[in-house]
């Protein structure tokens, strides 16, 4: 592992507790990732995939161990810090889309940057450029529900990038959509990464599509990290 | 995030809702209707007394006495009229230096800041004849200052324009009693006014002394001819008045008979060194605000005051009763509005429960979150309070109409029951948007504390 990752986790380990019984989410994860490299997760239901990317996009926060980004501690900060850490570094996409239903995809993708303090005009413009990255050119009025999976994943990805984040988290972007679209999804965000340096983490169950574009692989089992493979060597 | 994209974003989400909007808005504009017209109505019977009062120049007056056992308000025998919170009770301090109410005084009166005119209160009895009818009563001294100064309101005829011409003003109460129904027709008339006086002088006493018994007491009577110049229509306010009297001379005209002059029932029994001045004295201020300072002025020296602003301000505290009963009926509507917006938010956060959890993904903070809700709330409270201001501008526009429809046909004269001072309406809608943010605080502390881990997983 290098030791000048772009991000890197020590020892992280997360318990939650439900009533008397606690469980181990993640046990001692430590992992190194540069920048501009894409990682795929993969691992079983329940083997603590998506804990750990919400530690890594500061929606929770550890139980021991640190989380450092850009070589920036961020595991100790607030909330309000984390929230900010969000708004302006880190992108997030999720298995069940999460686009509200009431907006159109423009409006969809333009919410991040009402809370970045952009205006109007800029949101709108900058909206429409995403979809069109994502290849939603003309769709910008049409709502969620009149999408198909893989369009609203689209924006959700257009969404998650619209504040030029240094890094994409994708919690199982794919587990709602059959494999030729969740292909074209995952090229989508293999596309990205090359063309603007994103750093992308990818949860999946579906280790073959991780293989197929990821250049780093580590599959987890109960918490820990069972094996870390480089797929594709840094250019 | 700004202000202008709070708005808008509240104003997107409400109008999402419209039903729900509609509705819990509809409960706030009732709750603030509700409340708006029962203050509007204390308003309005308030601002109407106070009308009346400024219509009837009345609250311009000071009636200024010395401070012994004297009434202080020159209406004797009404006990509405007693001051009873005004002065202390008579003081027998002897160190205290008498100021008499002399001519030197109102003089000095008049160079007080705002005094415009200050007369005595100067009274002698008197028979009035008309024709062949004549009447006993009590003879007023006002001068032409006073009596053009608005205290006297004329129904015929134009105060006399001088202090010194033998001129009257009748009220149309004795006109009547002297057999003249149509006062308008008094003006121009001629009336005798036949004065009364002790006779102190020798020839008198010594007419006295010697006769046989048909004339003990050393009276005498002189007659005047005056020429009625005006016909009061009323004075004012009930015993209150500062001035109360059927026959009104100038001073001029005054001195140059012989009376028996009386300024007040109680006089005939005070001490003959406590009768030195005037009993009292009425000073007219420029405006109602200067009562209070000039008064002060006066209470300084020693005297007895008397104000209708005094009565007035403790009407005041009447009226504070008022409000605030009204003020409780009105806020059963306003709680129960409120707790409407409280279901309202909880329903909606509940429903946005998701949404809460994206807004947090890409970069909301708790605060972020609890202002937008907060906005929401407190649009539904702006709504509410500009269109309850409406309904109860409405409402009262309808009740108005229809109990002067009724009252005009008993002959009462258009009355505007309810009135909307400026800061009733800002405060109404500004009170509205207050109480929804406060309804709104527990809803959005929620949508603040949402777990953004929970809202947003996969189910
Ligand atoms: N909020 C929570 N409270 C209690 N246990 C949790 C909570 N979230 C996750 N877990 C548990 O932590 C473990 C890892 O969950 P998760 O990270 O969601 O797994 P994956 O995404 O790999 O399926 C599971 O056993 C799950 O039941
Ligand atoms: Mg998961």
């Amino acid at each position: 592992m290098d030791a000048d990752g772009f991000i890197q986790t020590t020892d992280l380990t997360k318990v939650y507790f439900s009533g008397p019984a606690q469980v181990v989410a993640l046990h001692g994860v430590s992992l190194s990732l540069g920048r501009g490299r894409f990682l795929g997760v993969a691992g079983a239901s329940g083997s603590g995939k998506s804990t750990l990317m919400n530690l890594l996009g500061g929606l929770d926060t550890p139980s021991s161990g640190s989380i450092h980004l850009d070589g920036k501690l961020i595991s100790d900060r607030s909330k309000a810090e984390l929230a900010l850490l969000r708004r302006h570094t880190v992108g997030m996409i999720f298995q069940s889309f999460n686009l509200v239903a009431s907006y159109s995809a423009l409006e969809n993708v333009a919410f991040p940057l009402l809370f970045a303090n952009v205006a109007k005009k800029e949101r709108t413009r900058r909206a429409a450029e995403l979809l069109h990255t994502v290849g939603l050119e003309g769709r910008d009025h049409h709502r969620p529900a009149q999408l198909s999976g893989g369009e609203q994943q689209r924006v959700a990805i257009a969404r998650a990038l619209v504040n030029r984040p240094a890094v994409l988290l994708a919690d199982e972007p794919t587990g709602n959509l059959d494999s030729k679209t969740s292909e074209q999804i995952v090229q989508t965000l293999h596309d990205l990464k090359a063309e603007q340096g994103l750093t992308v983490v990818m949860i999946s169950h579906e280790e073959a599509l991780l293989r197929e574009f990821a250049d780093e692989l580590i599959c987890l089992q109960d918490g820990a990290v069972l094996s870390h493979e480089i797929l594709r060597a840094r250019p | 995030m700004r202000a202008s994209d709070y708005l808008e974003h509240a104003w997107s989400n409400l109008w999402k809702k419209k039903l729900r909007t509609f509705l819990t808005t509809s409960g706030v504009v009732i709750g603030i209707g509700a409340l708006v017209c029962m203050f509007a109505f204390g308003q309005g019977i308030q601002q109407n007394i106070r009308d009346q009062f400024e219509a009837m120049d009345l609250l311009n007056y000071i009636n200024v006495s010395p401070r012994h056992g004297g009434a202080p308000t020159p209406a004797d025998g009404d006990p509405d009229a007693q001051p009873r919170h005004t002065a202390p009770p008579p003081v027998s301090d002897p160190n205290q230096e008498v100021t008499v109410l002399d001519d030197a005084f109102i003089d000095e009166v008049l160079q007080i800041d705002g005094v415009e005119a200050a007369f005595p209160e100067m009274r002698f009895p008197a028979q009035v004849r008309l024709g062949d009818k004549e009447q006993f009563t009590l003879v007023q001294v006002v001068s032409s200052k006073g009596c053009g100064s608005g205290l006297i309101q004329l129904r015929a005829g134009a105060p006399y324009t001088s202090d010194e011409p033998n001129e009257v003003i009748l009220s149309d109460t004795l006109l009547r009693r002297l057999g003249n129904t149509k006062s308008e027709t008094a003006v121009g008339t001629e009336v005798e006014i036949r004065t009364i006086t002790l006779d102190f002088s020798v020839a008198s006493l010594m007419r006295m002394a010697f006769s046989r018994g048909d004339q003990r007491l050393p009276i005498s009577d002189r007659r005047y001819s005056f020429k009625v110049v005006g016909v009061v229509e009323r004075m004012g306010f009930g015993g209150a008045l500062p001035i109360r009297s059927d026959v009104f001379i100038p001073p001029g005209a005054a001195d140059r008979m012989r009376k028996l002059v009386l300024t007040g029932v109680s006089d005939l029994f005070q001490p003959a060194e406590k009768l030195a001045g005037y009993s009292t004295v009425t000073i007219r201020v420029a405006s109602p605000a200067q009562v209070a300072t000039v008064k002060a002025k006066l209470e300084e020296r020693g005297l007895r005051t008397f104000a209708l602003m005094d009565q007035l301000a403790e009407m005041r505290m009447g009226f504070v009763i008022m409000d605030m009963f009204l003020l409780a009926v009105g806020m059963i509507g306003i709680t129960v509005a409120s707790l409407g917006i409280v279901n309202t938010m909880v329903m909606s956060i509940l429903e946005r429960y998701r949404e809460i959890g994206i807004m947090k993904a890409v970069g909301a903070t708790d605060g972020d979150v609890q202002k937008i809700f907060l906005f929401e709330s407190g649009m539904i409270g702006l709504l509410g309070g500009v269109f309850g201001l409406l309904l109860a501008k409405v409402v009262s526009f309808v009740i108005n109409e229809v109990v002067n429809g009724f009252a005009s046909g008993e002959g009462v004269p258009f009355i505007q029951y309810f009135s909307f001072p400026w800061w009733l309406c800002a405060g109404a809608v500004a009170f509205s948007i207050l109480v929804s943010l406060i309804a709104g605080i527990y809803p959005t502390r929620r949508a603040a504390r949402v777990d953004p881990v929970v809202a947003l997983r996969h189910d």
